[in-house]
């Protein structure tokens, strides 16, 4: 389970921008579950989710993974800790343009011991699944916007990790994509997964087991 | 252990993609690298070259050479000064010698004499001959030479043949070449005219009983510094050691080479400039990269691993080629364009060649001044990258 507690970042702090982007945010996260963030534009939704995702520190606050909080670890844990049990699908795909589809794929795997390569006929058989296995070998930028936030969907799937952390993960894609993608979740918590989203798309809200609403940095 | 290898190797791979994705960067440090290093390798090959054969010349040279002064400046010595340094304890043998410069058309020549009678071969003369023979006593004023490899080939001479030299007195002497040096490589036999005492000191237009300087052979047993210091007392004499002849020479080529090393640093500092605005060009892409990496499970070791890598791989591969290119073009095609400036002659045939020598001095400074530039301006943005948050880190690129 994943717990939150107090969670604040304040950007820029102490300097004439300074930001309040989270402020004394606290939540519970059971696992295998599918949990959504909501609420309007800059409420900080994805700050909350990136800095449970572990790739933004927090102000103040704690994190706590099983019972434990992962804020009082070392930065090499927390990256080990990522490694291991973390996927990610971004807002804005993160795909690396020069590289196919199948290569942005496999790129978590460099950093771990084993074989990327191994894991090709796993990355076409998601490929397959999300429909655009005939995609693989092709360029990132000659993926339509659909198809990239597919092959993002891969990526972030493919050393199946225990945690998936979705950022407006369908707000760039049309219908087809979509349904795609709301089957995709359930299917990730059947098999025992944990999914924290966020989203603007009612039909994504309806598939989670649990809703919170933030306003202005904070919970409402 | 095999987990690891396989990490380390994945990384390894994920360096090269990158030195292959970003094609322009990787060109544009290969071809500065490049030139860079092949003219620099040039340089310091010939230089090193040129000291060696300063030292092997000077390890054949007498072990002391007396001049005389005047006023400070160099003026014959008297032949009559052999009786009193030969009673000097330590000295073995002491010989004449009468030298100068000889010009041939717009070319200018070193003339040697000394006394085929009193030479000890064993020691302290080039004596390897390509072709003919050495001088012997029976050569003593009979216009009888030996001539290096280079007048041979630029007068188109051999064994057998006359030149004719204009002499101090503006006179025509004719000379017989008897012998050629075989040492294609030595500078210091290249241009040198071998004749006996006699004609020496009649082509110079010596005074009756001077020679220019005395060659001083000192006891095996004995240390030619200390013989030297024995010589202290006898006024108007400099007595020059071969180590302070060695440092004369290195000084000259030292010198010269070290203009066109102040002249090439400058542009390495240029092409560490090139390398850095290189990686700020794809600093932001960088950037980006690094966060999305850091998400996804890499360390900042393992970052710093794959730029380390990649940096690496180019620098030593690009400075490498480049320095096997340099010697190429030392070695191979006399380094048109460096030669005279570096030689002091203006002209190389292509027959007569460089001494060029790599030392690992000379190796290890070209890796230095290439390749740490290329870490620092690579890693070090890599590094600061990777200890940000990965969120942050991919903000900021997007920014």
């Amino acid at each position: 389970m994943i717990e939150v507690r107090n969670l604040t970042k304040i950007f820029n702090r102490g300097k004439f921008n300074e930001t309040a982007a989270v402020l004394d945010v606290s939540l519970k996260v059971k696992d295998r579950s599918i949990v959504a963030l909501t609420g309007p534009s800059g409420c900080g939704k994805t700050t909350l989710l990136s800095m449970i995702g572990l790739i933004l520190t927090p102000t103040s606050g704690e994190i706590l993974y099983d019972g434990e909080n992962v804020l009082l670890a070392s930065d090499f844990w927390r990256t080990m800790f990522r490694r291991q049990s973390f996927g990610f699908i971004f807002q804005h795909i993160n795909l690396l343009p020069q590289y196919t589809t199948l290569e942005n794929i496999l790129l978590p795997l460099y950093s771990s011991d084993v074989d990327p390569w191994e894991y090709e006929g796993k990355a076409r058989e998601w490929l397959s699944r999300l429909g655009i296995a005939d995609r693989a070998e092709h360029l990132v930028e000659q993926l339509s916007g659909g198809e990239q936030q597919r092959a993002a969907f891969v990526r972030a799937l493919i050393k199946e990790p225990k945690y998936i952390f979705a950022d407006e993960p369908t707000v760039f894609v049309d219908e087809e994509t979509s349904r795609i993608i709301y089957n995709v979740f359930s299917s990730l918590r059947d098999s025992g997964k944990t999914v924290l989203l966020s989203t603007h798309d009612p039909e994504l809200m309806k598939i989670a087991d649990e809703t919170y609403r933030f306003c202005k940095g904070r919970l409402v | 252990m095999r987990c690891m290898i396989r990490k380390h190797k994945n990384l390894l791979n994920y360096s090269f993609d990158c030195l292959r994705r970003y094609r322009m960067r990787t060109a544009v440090i290969l071809i500065t690298f490049l030139v860079a290093t092949t003219m620099i390798s040039a340089v310091l090959f010939t230089k090193d070259g040129l000291e060696r054969e300063a030292e092997l010349s000077v390890q054949s040279a007498p072990d002391l050479t007396l001049q005389y002064l005047k006023g400070g400046r160099v003026e014959p010595i008297n032949a009559s000064y052999i009786s009193l340094i030969s009673e000097i304890p330590g000295v073995e043998k002491v010989l004449k010698r009468t030298w100068g410069y000889a010009g041939i058309g717009k070319y200018t020549f070193v003339v040697v004499g000394l006394d085929p009678d009193g030479l000890d071969y064993s020691r302290g003369v080039i004596t390897s001959l390509e072709d003919g023979r050495f001088l012997t006593p029976e050569d003593e004023g009979t216009g009888n030479i030996v001539i290096g490899k280079l007048l041979a080939y630029m007068l188109n001479v051999k064994v057998g043949d006359d030149i004719i030299l204009l002499s101090e007195s503006v006179e025509t002497n004719k000379f017989h070449v008897v012998g050629l040096f075989s040492d294609a490589s030595s500078i210091y036999t290249a241009d040198m005219i071998l004749m006996s005492l006699g004609d020496a000191n009649k082509f110079f237009s010596m005074p009756e009983g001077q020679v220019t300087d005395l060659c001083v052979y000192v006891s095996p047993s004995e240390d030619p510094a200390t013989v030297a210091s024995r010589m202290n007392s006898i006024p108007n004499l400099r007595v020059l050691d071969q180590d302070l002849l060695l440092r004369g020479y290195k000084a000259a080529y030292g010198a010269r080479g070290g203009i066109f090393t102040t002249l090439w640093t400058i542009l390495l500092v240029a092409i560490a400039l090139i390398a850095f605005s290189q990686a700020i060009v794809v600093g932001h892409e960088s950037q980006f990269e690094v966060g999305l990496l850091k998400t996804f499970g890499f360390s900042t070791l393992d970052i710093i691993e794959v730029r380390l890598a990649e940096s690496l791989v180019i620098g030593f591969f690009a400075t490498s080629l480049g320095m096997l290119l340099g010697f190429s073009y030392a070695a191979f095609l006399n380094a048109p364009g460096l030669v005279d400036i570096l030689l002091g002659w203006a002209y190389l045939p292509r027959e007569f060649r460089l001494p060029v020598y790599v030392s690992l001095q000379s190796v290890f400074s070209i890796y230095a001044v290439t390749v740490i530039p290329l870490l620092i301006t690579t890693v070090v943005p890599a590094w600061l990258n990777a200890i940000t948050d990965p969120e942050l880190a991919m903000r900021r690129a997007a920014a």
